[in-house]
């Protein structure tokens, strides 16, 4: 009995160490395929770099957009203006209602004062507007300043102005909210704005990836179909379909792993020397370059799997035709 | 070693069958020249006996082994255990002579050490000394043709199959290859060459098996052949 065990567990291991060999030996028949198809080899790796790039900056000018848009809708705020002479209490309480407001992300109190000094500093260089200042008509209003959540959903503010009584004791009668008069179309079209580019953003972003993937698909089968013979005679000699496969596969992970790290490094250089310029059309790139720069090994690791997945896959559907005799 | 019994073949229903109810048994050991003219059924009855086209009807045993029982799975074991000549060499351009050589061991799994003591010696055999780094790219026709039957041989199969193993070769070349083919078949291993060269055939005195429109017309121990 013990006899047989022994046997077994022999075979066991001499399978084992032949399944090792064959793994062994299709690294090397890849890594050769690799660097003995030379103008194969740049194609398909150039196809995948950029490939592989177009994700890179695809998903940095997602992150970016997201930044700038979330940028521009906590800029965008509404004011609600109050009486000259209010007191500080009631400020606090409307402050308080306001507060409690599904739709209202935070609150600034500019007072009268604060907002006159504004006007002086904005104006230092404009006589006449210093000299209306000293008009005793000319009275500045207390602003509440409100931040939306999401700038196209004024309704409960809206509600609020009408039917809140600490805000129509104390509202200035001759500023309507900024949100009632002629600058609501204007803040309602930053928010479309900001949504279709979100949106399109997004589209887009799946459009491009879809469409380099069926480029570096096309190139492997392309690299595949002039290796077909190939193929077909490691068949006839009896090679299983695996280690016929195997090759091609590890070919098909060095051009991923080359690819990823090649378009990593050209993709945050692209961003990295495009940064000063772009913030002169205030798109800010810092938060994504420094969230790239945090991750950077896991970006990597992510793209290497991108790159290697769509490879192998792009060489399994490739192969499979011509592994049928 | 092989037994055709009754093998039909026919590509597409309404076709003239390329073999019909084709018999023939060969004993181990035998060399056996198939002759036929263009589309007499020799091309369709080596790829019967390599399993890359199973027969319509009949029965097909080769080694002991009976196509009828033989899974998918176990194609490639078969295609290891008969070595397979082509006409056009179908070397792997990207690898040296040695690698070509290898790579029909390393698909059966043999270790390197064996491989190491196996590849030089079949080398030696087909009298490629000295061009084990060459290319295929780098050899003459005839050279490519040993390093293909160096490939073949080394598993030592029981059965060589040469489909026009000379057919792109100059005289002088076809008759190395012919003698090495000899020296093969005096080792041991059954033999099956299909070739259109008068000369070869006529000069080689063995068994001659000629088809015609998918039949067997003539079946000669020492047999001769005329086109």
């Amino acid at each position: 009995m013990a006899k047989k065990i022994d046997a077994k567990s022999f075979a066991a291991q001499k399978r084992k160490r032949r399944q090792w060999l064959t793994f062994v030996r299709m690294v090397r028949y890849g890594v050769n395929n690799f660097s003995r198809n030379a103008w194969l080899t740049v194609a398909a790796t150039a196809v995948m770099t950029i490939t592989l790039l177009i994700v890179f900056m695809t998903l940095a000018a997602r992150s970016t957009l997201e930044t700038t848009v979330a940028d521009i809708r906590s800029k965008v705020d509404i004011s609600i203006y109050v009486k000259n002479d209010i007191e500080e209490s009631d400020v606090a309480a409307i402050t308080e209602d306001l507060q409690k407001l599904d739709s209202v992300r935070n609150i600034n109190y500019v007072s009268p004062e604060e907002a006159r000094g504004d006007f002086a500093k904005k104006n230092s260089n404009d006589a006449g507007a210093l000299n209306a200042l000293n008009e005793a008509t000319n009275k500045f209003p207390g602003i509440i300043r409100v931040n939306l959540v999401d700038i196209n959903e004024t309704g409960e503010l809206d509600t609020f102005v009408k039917n809140n009584e600490n805000y129509n004791a104390a509202k200035d009668p001759d500023r309507e909210p900024s949100f009632a008069g002629e600058r609501r179309t204007a803040i309602q079209n930053i928010g479309r704005w900001v949504d279709f580019a979100d949106r399109a953003g997004l589209g887009a972003s799946i459009v491009f990836v879809i469409i380099s993937s069926l480029i570096v698909f096309n190139t492997i089968r392309m690299a595949i179909f002039n290796r077909k013979e190939e193929i077909q005679m490691m068949k006839l000699i009896g090679a299983d379909r695996s280690f016929i496969r195997g090759p091609f596969i590890v070919e098909a992970v060095v051009y991923g792993f080359i690819a990823a790290v090649l378009a990593t490094g050209l993709g945050l250089l692209a961003l990295y020397s495009a940064q000063d310029s772009l913030l002169s059309y205030q798109v800010a790139i810092g938060p994504t370059l420094d969230f790239i720069f945090k991750y950077l090994g896991f970006i990597l690791l992510g793209m290497i799997g991108v790159g290697a997945t769509i490879g192998v896959i792009s060489s399994l559907f490739a192969t499979h035709k011509y592994l049928k005799i | 070693m092989i037994l055709l019994d009754r093998v039909t073949k026919t590509y597409g229903k309404t076709m003239k069958p390329a073999l019909n109810r084709i018999s023939l048994h060969v004993e181990p050991k035998e060399f056996v020249i198939l002759v036929g003219t263009s589309g007499a059924g020799k091309s369709t009855l080596l790829k019967l006996l390599t399993r890359e086209e199973k027969p319509t009807s009949g029965k097909i045993v080769v080694g002991g082994i009976d196509y009828d029982s033989l899974k998918d799975r176990h194609i490639p074991l078969l295609r290891r255990k008969v070595g397979v000549v082509f006409q056009d060499f179908k070397l792997l351009p990207q690898r040296t002579v040695y690698e070509n050589i290898a790579f029909a061991l390393e698909i059966a799994g043999m270790t390197s050490r064996e491989i190491k003591s196996t590849v030089p010696k079949v080398i030696e055999l087909v009298g490629l000394a000295g061009k084990e780094k060459s290319f295929p790219n780098q050899l003459s026709g005839g050279e490519r043709q040993r390093v293909a039957i160096a490939r073949a041989v080394v598993r030592q199969p029981k059965i060589l199959i040469a489909d026009e193993p000379t057919g792109n070769l100059d005289p002088k070349h076809s008759w190395d290859i012919i003698k090495l083919l000899e020296k093969i078949n005096r080792y041991g291993t059954t033999v099956i060459l299909t070739t259109h060269n008068v000369d070869i055939v006529n000069k080689l005195k063995r068994r001659v098996v000629t088809l015609d429109g998918g039949k067997i017309t003539s079946d000669q121990s020492q047999g001769s052949y005329r086109q």
